[in-house]
C-alpha cells in the first residue's frame, strides 16, 4: 500500500476543533495497525494533544473493509 | 481470560485430516453418484441427462448425446438391451414401470436433428488399422478406429453396404438398415466389399497394417483356439483385437468395439494395452433417491411407427431425475452456499492448508450451525458439523482464525460466569440433591421464567434446590476455543462439587448434552421433572392449535422430545407437525454462533423453522429458538413461559440480555439469600436516542461499552466537536475494539445520538 494514501477527505474548512484544547484539527500524520500490519494515512489530529479523529464513515467503511480482509489473511 | 489479536505474519498449518480420512468423510456424499441408470450402461450413456433433454423436446441434444457413445445409434437404439429400463428406480414403486430408454432413443433418432458441420479438422495418424470379417463387434470397431483417425480398411465378404448392416444387425427395420448403411459410407474408411476372407489373405496384407482385429468366426478359422484377453481383447497369438468367446448381446457387441479401441489407442503409443484404461464398464452406483414422494406410473405404449413428439415428451417426463440432495433440502445454511458437503468439505480442508494468504472458506466453515441436522437426513450421515468444528479448533490453533468473528459471544460467556455467575445450595441445605441450570439464554431473555421455575422446584423437589446462572460453555465449544471451554468445564466442575455433585435440571437442552460430562449426579431436563410433578398451577391451558420447533440440542434425545409433547399435550395444545421436526428440525440459527459469523445465514435458517400461519404459536423448549423465531415475525414462546403463566418481553436487544441476567442475579440474592448487592450508580445522566440504540445493536455495542467511553471522557475532556452537526465525538479503546460516541451535553450529562468501532489501532506517527 502506497505510502500516506487518503481514503478520507479531511474538510478543509476546519469545521473540527478539538474539545479539550479548543484549536481546530489539522491534516496530520497517523498509521492504522491491525494483526501486525500497519498502514499510514493522514487523518485530522489535533496539533497540541495529538488527538487522532477516525470518522464515523471512513470507520463504517474502508476501515472495516481492511479489517475483513486482514481477518482472512 | 482475556483474548489478544493473533499476528497474520505468523505461517502456521496443521492439517485437517490425513488424506484417508478427508476420503472417508467425503465418500459418504453421495449426491455426485451417477443415475443407477447411467451407471449400469457400459458405453456411459448419461440415460438421466438424455430423458431430461428428451422432457424437454430437445431431441437434437438428445441425438448428439447416443451419437457421442456409439458409431451407430440406430443400432444401439433397435438392439440395446436397455439395462439402463431395468434399472429405473421407477420399475421398484408398486405398479410402476422403469422408463423405456430404448423406445426414447429410437424417437430421439427420428425426430432430433442430426449435427450440421463437419466438425473439428482431424489429422489423420501415422499407424494404420485393418478389419476382418463382418459382425456387430468388427462393424464398429472398424468405426471406433476409423473416429480415432487410424485409416482403417475394412475387409468384408459382402458385396455392399446393406448386405454388412443387414448380416451385423439383422434385426434393424429396413429403412434404418438404410440409414445406417449411408452412415457408414460417410466414414472416413475404406471398405473392401466381396473379399474372400481366408488365412491366406490375412497372412498376405496383416504385414501392412499395425493394428489389427478381426470378427470371432475369423478368429477361430486362424487359430482355433486362440482366446482374447477379457479386458484387453488382444489376442496375443495372432497380434488381433477381437471378441471374447459367449453372446454378449448388442450393447455388449458395441462396449467390446469401445474397449478395442482403447487397446488399439496404448497399442499404437507402444504400451501396454491393459494401462491406464480408466473406469470402464457398468458401475454400482451409491445414489439414494427419495422415492416416498414419487408417482407410481406406466411406460407411454409405442406406437409401430415410434414416439411421436408429445408421446417421447411424455414417455421421457415421468423420469424423477434421480439425485439426493437431502441435506439441501432440509439445511438453508447448505443451501445458501449452494454446495454439497463433499465439495464444501473439500473446499474447507484446502482453506485449512493455507499459509499465506486469503482463507476464502472462514465464513462458510463459521456459519454452519453445528446442528447435526446432516447426519440425521444425510442417507450415509455426513456430519459437517464434525467438519466445521475441526476446521474451527484447528483455525484457533494455529492462530489463523480472525478473534472479530466470535469475540462477542465468547466475551458473553466469559460475562455469564463471572458479572453474571451464581452458584448456591436452596437456603437451609448445605449439599443439594438437585441444581437447577435454567442456561445463559433463559435468564437473558426470561429472567421472570427462571426464577418462577426456581422457586416452583424448590418448592415442590426434596432434598434441597441449588441453583447456577451461568453459561455452561457451550459457546466457547461452538467457536472452537477449547483453552476457554476447558476452563469453563473446570469453574463448573468445581462450583457443583461445593454444592455436592447435585444432580442438573436443565431448562435448556443444549445445557444438558454440554454438561452432560461435568457432574456425577447425571443430567436430566426440567420437562422430565415437571412430568413428574405434574404441571403447577400457573399452567395457562390455552387449548389452541400450536406448532412445535425441536431444538437442535434435543436431536437423538427421544426422551427430552417426547416429554416435551406430552406437557405441550396437557397444556391443552393440539400439535401440528411437519415433516422437519423431531430429530430432522433444523437450526434456529443460534447454534454455531452463526448469528455472529453470518447474520443472514443465521437468519434463513430461523425462517426455515417457521411452520404454519404467523398467528399460530410456535412452542420451543430452548430460549434461544424462542428468541431467533421471534425475530423472523414467529409468535414463537417458550414452553416455560406456558408453564409458569409468564410472558417475557418479545425480542430484548443485547444490552438488555445482559442487563435481566444481572437484575436476576441480584433479584435471586435478594428475595432468597437477602443479599443486596449494589449497582454502581453512573453518576451522570445517559441517555440513548432510538438512533444510537439501533445502531448499537447493529455494531454490537453494549451500554457499559458506550457508559466507559463517556466516563473516561469525563475524566479526560478529550473529544472532537463537529460545527456542522454540535456533535462531540469521544473516543475509548476496551480490549480489542475502539469505541466512538457521537453525544450532546448539558449541565446533567448527556445524549447519545451515534456510535461505532473499529479494531484497528489508530497512532500519530
Amino acid at each position: 500500500m502506497p505510502d500516506d494514501k487518503n481514503y478520507y477527505e479531511i474538510d478543509p474548512q476546519g469545521k473540527l476543533s478539538c474539545r479539550k484544547c479548543g484549536v481546530p484539527l489539522v491534516k496530520g500524520d497517523a498509521v492504522f495497525g491491525y494483526l501486525d500490519n500497519a498502514f499510514p494515512v493522514q487523518l485530522p489530529v489535533c496539533p497540541k494533544c495529538g488527538f487522532v479523529y477516525v470518522p464515523e464513515e471512513l470507520a463504517m467503511g474502508k476501515v472495516l473493509s481492511v479489517e475483513k480482509v486482514l481477518e482472512d489473511k | 481470560m482475556d483474548f489478544t489479536e493473533r499476528s497474520t505474519r505468523v505461517y502456521r498449518t496443521k492439517q485437517l485430516y490425513t488424506k484417508e480420512e478427508l476420503e472417508l468423510r467425503e465418500s459418504r456424499c453421495v449426491h455426485e453418484q451417477p443415475a443407477f441408470c447411467a451407471a449400469v450402461c457400459p458405453l456411459k450413456l448419461d440415460a438421466r441427462e438424455f430423458a431430461r433433454l428428451c422432457s424437454e423436446g430437445d431431441f437434437a441434444s438428445a441425438r448428439a448425446m447416443l451419437e457421442r457413445i456409439t458409431p451407430f445409434p440406430l443400432i444401439l437404439a433397435c438392439g440395446c438391451e436397455a439395462p439402463c429400463a431395468s434399472a429405473c428406480r421407477l420399475g421398484e414403486l408398486p405398479g410402476g414401470e422403469g422408463l423405456d430408454f430404448p423406445a426414447l432413443e429410437r424417437a430421439a433418432m427420428r425426430l432430433g436433428a442430426p449435427r450440421s458441420g463437419r466438425g473439428l479438422l482431424k489429422f489423420r495418424k501415422k499407424k494404420s488399422a485393418a478389419v476382418f470379417g463382418a459382425e456387430l463387434f468388427t462393424l464398429a470397431a472398424a468405426a471406433e478406429l476409423a473416429r480415432k483417425s487410424y485409416p482403417t480398411t475394412f475387409f468384408v465378404a459382402e458385396s455392399c453396404a446393406e448386405e454388412l448392416i443387414s448380416r451385423c444387425a439383422p434385426f434393424l427395420p429396413e429403412a434404418d438398415v438404410l440409414a445406417e448403411a449411408e452412415r457408414l459410407c460417410g466414414m472416413d474408411m475404406d471398405v473392401r466389399y466381396s473379399c474372400d476372407l481366408s488365412p491366406e489373405l490375412f497372412a498376405s496384407l496383416s504385414g501392412n497394417y499395425d493394428l489389427l482385429c478381426v470378427s470371432r468366426d475369423f478368429l477361430l478359422e486362424l487359430d482355433a483356439s486362440a482366446e482374447p484377453d477379457p479386458v484387453t481383447l488382444l489376442c496375443p497369438s495372432p497380434g488381433v483385437l477381437s471378441r471374447p468367446s459367449g453372446e454378449r448381446g448388442v450393447l455388449g457387441a458395441l462396449y467390446d468395439a469401445r474397449r478395442a479401441g482403447v487397446s488399439a489407442d496404448r497399442m499404437a503409443q507402444g504400451m501396454d494395452p491393459a494401462t491406464l484404461r480408466g473406469e470402464e464398464g457398468p458401475v454400482v452406483s451409491r445414489l439414494h433417491t427419495d422415492l416416498s414422494s414419487a408417482v407410481p406410473s406406466r411406460r407411454t405404449g409405442e406406437p409401430r411407427g415410434g414416439y411421436d413428439s408429445a408421446a417421447a415428451r411424455a414417455e421421457a417426463s415421468r423420469c424423477i431425475q434421480c439425485e439426493c440432495v437431502e441435506c439441501l433440502r432440509g439445511c438453508a445454511y447448505l443451501r445458501h452456499y449452494g454446495k454439497f458437503p463433499r465439495i464444501l468439505t473439500r473446499e474447507i480442508y484446502n482453506n485449512a492448508g493455507i499459509i499465506m494468504g486469503d482463507h476464502m472458506m472462514n465464513k462458510a466453515l463459521n456459519s454452519c450451525a453445528l446442528c447435526g441436522q446432516c447426519s440425521v437426513v444425510c442417507p450415509n450421515g455426513y456430519d459437517m458439523a464434525e467438519i466445521c468444528l475441526s476446521a474451527r479448533e484447528n483455525m484457533v490453533a494455529t492462530g489463523k482464525m480472525s478473534l472479530a468473528v466470535h469475540e462477542f459471544a465468547l466475551y458473553d460467556q466469559i460475562f455469564s460466569n463471572t458479572e453474571g455467575f451464581l452458584a448456591r445450595p436452596q437456603p437451609g441445605h448445605d449439599r443439594c440433591r438437585y441444581l437447577f441450570f435454567p442456561g445463559c439464554q433463559a435468564a437473558a431473555i426470561a429472567p421472570e421464567v427462571v426464577a418462577r421455575a426456581y422457586s416452583d422446584l424448590c418448592a415442590r423437589l426434596e432434598g434441597g434446590v441449588a441453583i447456577m446462572l451461568g453459561c455452561c460453555g457451550a459457546i466457547s465449544r461452538w467457536a472452537g476455543r477449547t483453552e476457554l471451554s476447558a476452563e469453563t468445564d473446570s469453574q463448573l466442575r468445581s462450583a457443583l462439587d461445593e454444592l455436592g455433585n447435585p444432580e442438573i435440571i436443565a431448562a435448556c437442552p443444549t445445557c444438558a448434552v454440554t454438561l452432560g460430562g461435568l457432574s456425577p449426579g447425571g443430567v436430566r431436563g426440567i420437562w422430565d421433572v415437571l412430568l413428574e410433578l405434574g404441571l403447577p398451577a400457573s399452567a395457562s391451558h390455552a387449548g389452541a392449535s400450536a406448532s412445535l420447533h425441536d431444538a437442535c440440542g434435543a436431536r437423538g434425545d427421544a426422551r427430552t422430545q417426547g416429554a416435551v409433547r406430552e406437557i405441550v399435550r396437557r397444556l391443552g395444545f393440539e400439535l401440528t407437525e411437519n415433516g422437519w421436526s423431531g430429530d430432522r428440525a433444523p437450526c434456529c440459527g443460534y447454534g454455531g454462533l452463526v448469528s455472529y459469523a453470518n447474520p443472514e445465514v443465521a437468519s434463513e435458517l430461523a425462517r426455515s423453522c417457521l411452520d404454519g400461519p404467523p398467528d399460530r404459536p410456535q412452542i420451543t423448549y430452548c430460549m434461544a429458538c424462542r428468541d431467533r423465531l421471534a425475530r423472523e415475525g414467529a409468535q414463537s414462546v417458550h414452553i416455560l413461559e406456558l408453564v409458569y403463566g409468564v410472558q417475557a418481553a418479545q425480542t430484548p436487544g443485547i444490552s438488555e440480555k445482559r442487563r435481566n441476567r444481572l437484575l436476576l442475579k441480584q433479584t435471586l440474592l435478594r428475595d432468597i439469600w437477602g443479599e443486596d448487592l449494589k449497582n454502581e450508580p453512573l453518576g451522570f445522566r445517559l441517555d440513548i436516542t432510538g438512533e444510537a440504540r439501533a445502531l448499537m445493536e447493529q455494531r454490537m455495542i453494549l451500554d457499559t461499552d458506550v457508559a466507559a467511553v463517556m466516563r473516561a471522557y469525563r475524566e479526560s475532556g478529550e473529544a472532537v466537536l463537529d460545527a456542522d452537526s454540535g456533535l462531540l465525538s469521544a473516543r475509548l479503546r476496551l480490549g480489542n475494539v475502539t469505541f466512538w460516541v457521537k453525544f450532546t451535553e448539558d449541565s446533567e450529562g448527556y445524549t447519545v445520538h451515534r456510535v461505532y468501532s473499529h479494531r484497528m489501532t489508530v497512532e500519530t506517527r
